[in-house]
């Protein structure tokens, strides 16, 4: 053996030199075999006498003498320390073997031939686990839940310390004994030992054999062959744990190419079988390296032990296998008849199959081990905890401030949740209670009692982060006594104010802007002002809807009181909400600025605040609301900025859109008032437009002709219910006939857009309306007027494509049908 | 009366442009660029949404006469969200 010479032919890395070598940190561990034998005794398999290889004794006089020369150290094989000082020359002692090493080097290059011929065969295996298990994650032995950390992991750091154990390479030494192969060190040992040698094969695969647990335990110390797959240690040990070993799994025949390939006694001979005639030649890959020594016990010990083995199949577990016969040594193969070998062979190729599965599916397996999980355990845990002790002290608020959005969208969605915070808490219980239990179940294995102890400790732990949670002090700082400023308290949730400023009480503060804003309440700011005062009255209302108890029980105080409190806050909101429409806002006659209400609904966002609004307030204030709209309809934009002007065909973009969104934020609203409105009301409304509006004006737009048929029809359905007093029915009539009057020299005006437009479908829903309620006389009178247009409509569908024309004459007919009569009629 | 005044009263600059939401705002920003636009939302740092944007774009060119001419560049977005960092002013546009 060399001293740097053990393998630096690393076939991909194959350099000259001594810096070619890797180093003593690519030295097989020397403590392995002390761990190993250590795990092994726990198994009561193998003591250590059995596994100790006696290389120790080897080692001694012959080997130190030139330590010194080395280390440089005092005389004698003794320790040196007192030689060697703080000041100890690491170069000068260095240069006095650097030719030493040089020589070295020189004569294990020309050593080459023989040297290359023996890592081929033999020294390879030593070297080549380590690319062969590149995909070693270091936490196999984690595994092993009795593992328990041994000196190796350290005793790498401290490659000096393992140069001790390797015998000096010098050049005074013999060729012969340098460059031994790891067959003649082997063979050595075991003449020493021995005096005679069975075959190395299966010395170096029973032990593994013979206890499987040490195989999986230290599947990465064993040494693999050449060619043979990495058979990743999960994979061993799944098969293990399903009861036996496969075969061909855990008896890797040398020279076997691909495990999962075909099935074995076709590529290679297992070691049972040339036992019987040790042919000397064979490569024995299956010898561990000098370097992690055998972990087997000496083969003298050995033997008998191994007979035993070889008389008794594997225990396998052959459940597929049927009534195959169990197949240990492909000889047996060749006895069985054709069907049965084929039988056996399909049996085999779909376990190769199963294996090559398991292998993929396990590629993941021991990643991590229990601590890391554990660790990542701690981590959720602690942000569940964040969570939830974040939900305990503050109140909902702050989570809806946290995702506002999310919140509102998932109410619209019709989520389950109504307190977003419940599922959370709810969740982080139940994830607790889980964990507990699954690790509870493993409480009859020793190994688990530490977990289970370290799950209650956290869950302690957990609870007393939730209680300090909720014990958190409320205010924000802390002024301690003595000290000269106040410490405040952050979180993520709640940064640490860096500015600390009083806001003026609200007594002080908008005092005079209030009385600015109180002079020009309809100017464009304290309109938007308003309007935004609505939007966060209906914000409020909406959070308050979202905390609504749920409805009290017979008898439950507790749940009626704060039923109760809610209902009082519900109605205290309200009012604000209603206060900041300023619907009663006093009407100004004649005055030249709108009333603030009718300003609010002139913005976009105040027509669709509507609908909001009415879902938070009662019929009264609807009323009032379809009132003030009513009184207003000649001021409202869309009425007053929608006359149709001269010349154009169309109004322009902006008031098209602000049409429309009335009409579809707006007037649903109100219809859906109308429709259940008693008929007093309607008369009240009608009486209204016609009083206090200009009808004419009115009936030249959309939206106001869309209330006026509103109110038509609602009082056409409360007459054909029957549901109209003879009083009121008479007070009906009286207006309708004035609204009537009114309307007549304004009807060949209500069609404001041209016949082409295709746009009038609302203007003959009035006329139905209007012609319904009509008498007998006043449908002629409206015949009259509106004649031209019928005649214009149905001359002007039959140009058009037959769908088109169907719906134009369908919206003529509204009106004709109103009347008694029908486009058919007209022919 | 005075609750829903101190709703909506103004106590700190971005309370102005609260009342400009849903509104056709003007907003001028770093690197010669404008953009008139209806304001969806904002927020502290002045992250804007805006929809149906017409952006403006200033490119100040040299010809060889070495004398300066501005070229405007006109974009229309339907939908625009603006990194506050880069707003010089929002005004609103009555």
């Amino acid at each position: 053996m060399s001293f740097f010479g053990f393998d630096s032919n690393l076939p991909r890395d194959r350099q000259p030199g001594p810096s070619a070598t890797r180093g003593f940190f690519e030295n097989p561990d020397p403590f392995a075999e002390v761990a190993r034998a250590r795990a092994l005794e726990d198994d009561d398999a193998i003591d250590f006498e059995d596994t100790y290889d006696g290389l120790g004794d080897q080692l001694d006089d012959d080997q130190d003498a030139f330590n010194d020369d080395t280390f440089g150290g005092g005389g004698g094989a003794g320790p040196s320390t007192g030689a060697v000082g703080k000041d100890f020359d690491f170069f000068g002692k260095t240069a006095t073997v650097a030719d030493a090493i040089g020589e070295e080097q020189i004569r294990y290059t020309l050593q080459n031939p023989q040297a290359v011929l023996v890592a081929g065969q033999h020294v390879q295996p030593d070297a080549q686990p380590e690319p062969a298990f590149t995909k070693r994650s270091g936490y196999e032995k984690y595994s092993d839940p009795g593992f328990i950390p041994d000196l190796q992991a350290k005793s790498s750091v401290w490659g000096v310390s393992q140069k001790k154990p390797e015998p000096i390479p010098l050049p005074g030494m013999s060729a012969a004994r340098k460059m031994m192969s790891l067959d003649e060190v082997e063979a050595q040992m075991q003449m020493r030992n021995l005096g005679y040698q069975p075959s190395p094969v299966p010395q170096a695969m029973h032990p593994h054999l013979a206890d499987p647990s040490a195989y999986m335990r230290h599947p990465q110390n064993i040494p693999l062959p050449d060619g043979f797959p990495t058979i990743p240690p999960e994979v061993l040990r799944a098969q293990l744990e399903r009861g036996g070993l496969p075969p061909g799994m855990p008896h890797p025949p040398p020279g076997m190419p691909d495990m999962h390939g075909p099935p074995p006694g076709i590529p290679g001979m297992p070691p049972h079988h040339m036992q019987g005639n040790p042919p000397q030649n064979i490569p024995p890959q299956g010898i561990p390296p000098p370097g992690m020594r055998q972990p087997g016990p000496p083969p003298n010990q050995r033997a008998p032990q191994q007979q035993q083995q070889q008389q008794v199949p594997p225990p396998t577990s052959r459940g597929p296998n049927g009534g195959l016969p169990v197949i240990t040594d492909p000889q047996q193969l060749v006895h069985l008849t054709e069907e049965q070998r084929n039988a056996y062979l399909v049996e085999d190729a779909k376990r190769a199959k199963r294996n090559h599965k398991i292998f993929l599916l396990s590629r993941g397996n021991g990643l991590m081990t229990p601590q890391d999980k554990n660790f990542i355990t701690r981590i959720q845990l602690q942000q569940l905890v964040a969570a939830a002790g974040n939900v305990a002290d503050a109140d909902p608020e702050a989570v809806l401030a946290e995702d506002f959005y999310y919140q509102v969208y998932s109410q619209i969605r019709g989520a389950p949740r109504q307190h977003p915070h419940q599922p959370l808490g709810h969740f982080a219980q139940t994830y607790l209670l889980q964990t507990g239990n699954r690790i509870g179940g493993h409480g009859n294995r020793r190994a688990f009692h530490s977990a289970d102890n370290h799950m209650q400790r956290m869950q302690q732990q957990v609870q007393r982060a939730v209680e300090a949670a909720k014990a958190k002090p409320k205010n924000k700082q802390l002024i301690i006594e003595g000290s000269l400023g106040k410490i405040s308290f952050s979180n993520a949730k709640a940064p640490k104010p860096m500015l600390n400023i009083k806001r003026p009480d609200s007594s002080e503060g908008p005092r005079p802007k209030k009385l600015h804003s109180d002079l020009s309440l309809s100017d464009r700011k304290s309109i938007l002002t308003n309007i935004e005062g609505v939007y966060s009255g209906l914000m409020s209302m909406e959070d308050m809807e979202r905390t609504m108890p749920p409805p009290p029980e017979e008898g439950d105080a507790e749940a009626i009181q704060e039923h109760m409190e809610w209902r009082q806050k519900a109605r205290s909101l309200n009012q604000k909400l209603w206060q900041s429409l300023k619907v009663m806002e006093p009407i100004v006659p004649n005055s030249t600025t709108p009333h603030p209400f009718i300003a609010f609904l002139s913005y976009p966002k105040g027509k669709k605040a509507i609908p909001r609004i009415f879902r938070h307030i009662d019929q009264e204030q609807r009323v009032t609301i379809l009132t003030m709209i009513v009184v207003h309809l000649d001021s409202l934009d869309v009425v007053h900025l929608a006359q149709p002007v001269p010349g154009e065909a169309q109004l322009s973009l902006a008031m098209r859109e602000a049409i429309d969104l009335f009409s579809l934020a707006v007037m649903p609203s109100l219809l859906g008032y109308v429709n259940e409105a008693p008929f007093n009301i309607i008369i009240g409304l009608l009486g209204l437009v016609i009083a206090q509006t200009h009808v004419q004006t009115v009936a030249r737009t959309r939206v106001g002709l869309g209330i006026l048929t509103m109110l038509l029809s609602r009082a056409e359905i409360v007459k054909e219910a029957g549901q109209a007093s003879e009083v009121d029915w008479q007070q009906w009539v009286a207006k309708f006939n004035v609204l009537f009057d009114t309307l007549e020299p304004a009807l060949a005006d209500i069609f404001t857009s041209p016949i082409n437009s295709g746009d009038d479908m609302y203007v003959w829903q009035f006329l139905a309306a209007v012609g319904i309620g009509a008498s007998p006389e006043q449908q002629q009178r409206l015949v009259i007027a509106v004649k031209d247009r019928v005649m214009e409509t149905v001359a002007y569908s039959k140009t058009l494509p037959a769908d088109m024309a169907s719906s134009r004459l369908g919206n003529v007919n509204l009106f004709m049908r109103a009347i008694g009569l029908d486009v058919e009629l007209l022919g | 009366m005075a609750d829903n005044e101190d709703a909506g009263a103004p106590s700190e600059p971005l309370d102005l442009v609260r009342l400009s939401l849903d509104e056709i705002v003007f907003v001028k920003l770093r690197g010669d660029r404008e953009l008139k636009g209806r304001l969806h939302a904002y927020d502290s740092h002045c992250n804007l949404v805006l929809g149906d944007v017409e952006e403006t774009i200033y490119v100040v060119e040299e010809d060889d006469n070495e004398e300066e001419t501005t070229r405007t560049i006109k974009k229309q977005e339907e939908m625009l969200f603006v990194r506050g960092d880069s707003v010089v002013l929002i005004s609103p546009q009555a």
